[in-house]
């Protein structure tokens, strides 16, 4: 068993809790099979800012994969230029929810309508909820959410639930023809994803804004056009969605 | 391309006129807690415009609120009530709670003030002092949680300042106190008329409600000093925040014309003209009706211009880097 002892302990704790409430007499065995904990996942994302080379697949295939109304986008790459001729760099930066550890647009939620998943720690909306009153939208310091016009409700990135519990991977995952992202469970020190974690230099974005985010960067250039490293650098940044600036 | 403004008019109203109805139902709760004299007493006539004047404003902004959902556009009508279905540490839901509260205990403190109600009569004067104590703490609660909403978000370095919910704790106070010299002083009878005139008590109210609103003037001001100065001494995210309001930024004309000069210096320059000859040398306090009128309509649109900067200026700045 691979996963924390003392959260498998208090997991079948709760079990026995639960089956005792209820009131079923379950023979030992059964009992045994029954509370073998499935280990929560911890799903993440790894970006290999290197092997990006700005094609836009990710940002196409979330388009194609949800019905995103014009003008607003799921998830995006930005293009980072800095420098001057000769000395140039065009990097670039894909954007998704970091679907943070300590969601900043779910503890403003009045109505509980956005919620951080027990099971996989994917950051979700429930629809049928959301009253559109867009506290989420100015919470997140990602800018990762949208007012959608069509629901009225607010909207994101959902690491394609819908696809990762049927066992496939994220649509920008597949899509992504320099296999830039890696998709896995981090609570598996055997994944893919934490593996290369592990054996590479990573950066979150924004962490000084305490949310601990779940999509990790290889290389990422954080430069930002307000305070580029070198004062007076030539930086442009390029968000490649309606609203151009970056926020 | 701009910015997006997630937050517009209705929400900026919002704001302003819910800090008005809660400062206009605390200023006339602790008048009529405080004050003595009873109904024939100074405060009483203070109690009174308040209680009358306080639970329109705030159901008037709450409206505007659901006019600003995105679920009201698409049609959804009534899915606001969702509001009602849970209660989390979200400002937003103990916003719901504490406006929900409010307008019930404004409206029946309002009730209390009727000449003569139809339900209770006269035994419905008996509950007026036990609500006025709730009003306090639920009139300052609202105006409080007014400036937590904004604050709760480091992704909005502009609102995430401790100071900001104080700052608009004073400017509803001082925009209640204004609203109730307004409505005094366009309603009551002239000097000449049958009734009342403008007798020595409606000045000698009038001087309490001057001089209170001098004071949180005056508070405000060194807030909104604090505010600035230790946003500019910041780094990153705030100090660029800070620039909008700064000179130079998109709306320092805006914040310092319409909140900071006409909203705070020009009325206390007036109301200081007024209230120091009767401070120091006990002369009469005695400003004419066009001076009062003018005074409170200043400090109300000053009330509105702070709103209104600090909620564009949230949203067009934002975290520095990424």
């Amino acid at each position: 068993m691979t996963g924390n002892p003392q959260h498998n302990g208090m997991a079948r704790r709760k079990f026995l809790q639960a089956s005792g409430a209820i009131g079923v007499a379950v023979a030992a065995p059964t009992a045994a099979a029954a509370s073998k904990p499935a280990r929560k996942k911890r799903y993440g994302m790894l970006i290999d800012a290197r092997r990006c080379y700005g094609v836009h697949a990710c940002s196409v295939a979330c388009k194609a994969e949800f019905d995103v109304p014009l003008g607003h986008n799921r998830s995006w790459v930005e293009y980072i230029e800095k420098g001057t001729y000769p000395n140039v760099t065009r990097s670039f930066l894909p954007r998704l929810c970091n679907h943070c550890e300590k969601p900043a647009c779910v503890s403003v939620c009045p109505t509980g309508a956005t919620w951080k998943r027990e099971e996989d720690g994917i950051v979700v909306i429930d629809e049928d909820i959301c009253i559109g009153c867009k506290y989420c939208i100015q919470a997140c310091p990602y800018d990762m959410r949208y007012p959608d016009p069509v629901t009225g409700t607010a909207k994101k990135c959902d690491f394609c639930v819908h696809r990762v519990t049927q066992g496939l991977e994220p649509a920008c995952v597949e899509a992504c023809p320099s296999r830039a992202r890696i998709f896995g469970d981090l609570n598996d020190p055997e994944s893919e994803i934490s593996k290369a974690i592990a054996t590479n230099p990573v950066t979150v974005l924004r962490p000084e804004k305490g949310t601990e985010p779940n999509v990790y960067y290889i290389a990422a250039d954080h430069t930002d056009e307000r305070e580029p490293r070198i004062p007076n650098q030539y930086v442009r940044v390029d968000t490649n969605r309606r609203l151009k600036e970056r926020r | 391309m701009a910015p997006e403004i997630f937050w517009g008019l209705p929400v900026i109203l919002y704001l302003f006129l819910a800090g008005l109805g809660a400062g206009a139902l605390t200023v006339s709760s602790s008048a009529l807690l405080r004050g003595g004299g009873g109904e024939s007493g100074i405060h009483f006539d203070i109690a009174r415009y308040g209680a009358f004047l306080a639970p329109l404003p705030v159901m008037l902004g709450c409206g505007l609120l659901v006019f600003e959902l995105g679920s009201f556009h698409v049609g959804d009508w009534f899915k606001w009530l969702n509001l009602y279905k849970t209660i989390n540490l979200s400002p937003m839901s103990i916003g719901t709670w504490l406006l929900t509260f409010f307008i019930v205990t404004s409206l029946a403190y309002a009730y209390t003030f009727l000449p003569n109600p139809p339900v209770l009569g006269e035994k419905a004067v008996r509950l007026r002092r036990p609500i006025a104590w709730l009003n306090v703490p639920l009139g300052i609660g609202v105006a409080v949680y007014t400036g937590v909403l904004l604050g709760a978000m480091p992704s909005r370095p502009f609102w995430n300042s401790p100071v900001l919910a104080l700052l608009f704790l004073l400017s509803s106070l001082s925009t209640g106190v204004a609203l109730i010299l307004l409505a005094r002083a366009i309603l009551t009878p002239r000097a000449g008329n049958p009734g009342a005139a403008d007798t020595p008590q409606y000045h000698a109210s009038g001087y309490i409600l001057t001089a209170s609103d001098l004071l949180l003037v005056g508070i405000e001001l060194v807030i909104v000093f604090l505010f600035i100065m230790f946003a500019y001494l910041a780094v990153g995210d705030v100090r660029h925040a800070i620039a909008v309001i700064l000179a130079g930024g998109d709306l320092a004309t805006l914040f310092w014309l319409g909140f900071v000069v006409v909203g705070l210096l020009v009325p206390a320059a007036v109301e200081l003209y007024y209230i120091v000859p009767r401070l120091l040398y006990h002369r009469e306090f005695a400003p004419p009706r066009g001076v009062e009128i003018a005074v409170s309509v200043v400090v109300l649109i000053g009330g509105f211009m702070l709103r209104y900067v600090v909620v564009i200026a949230g949203q067009i700045t934002g975290p520095v880097g990424v």
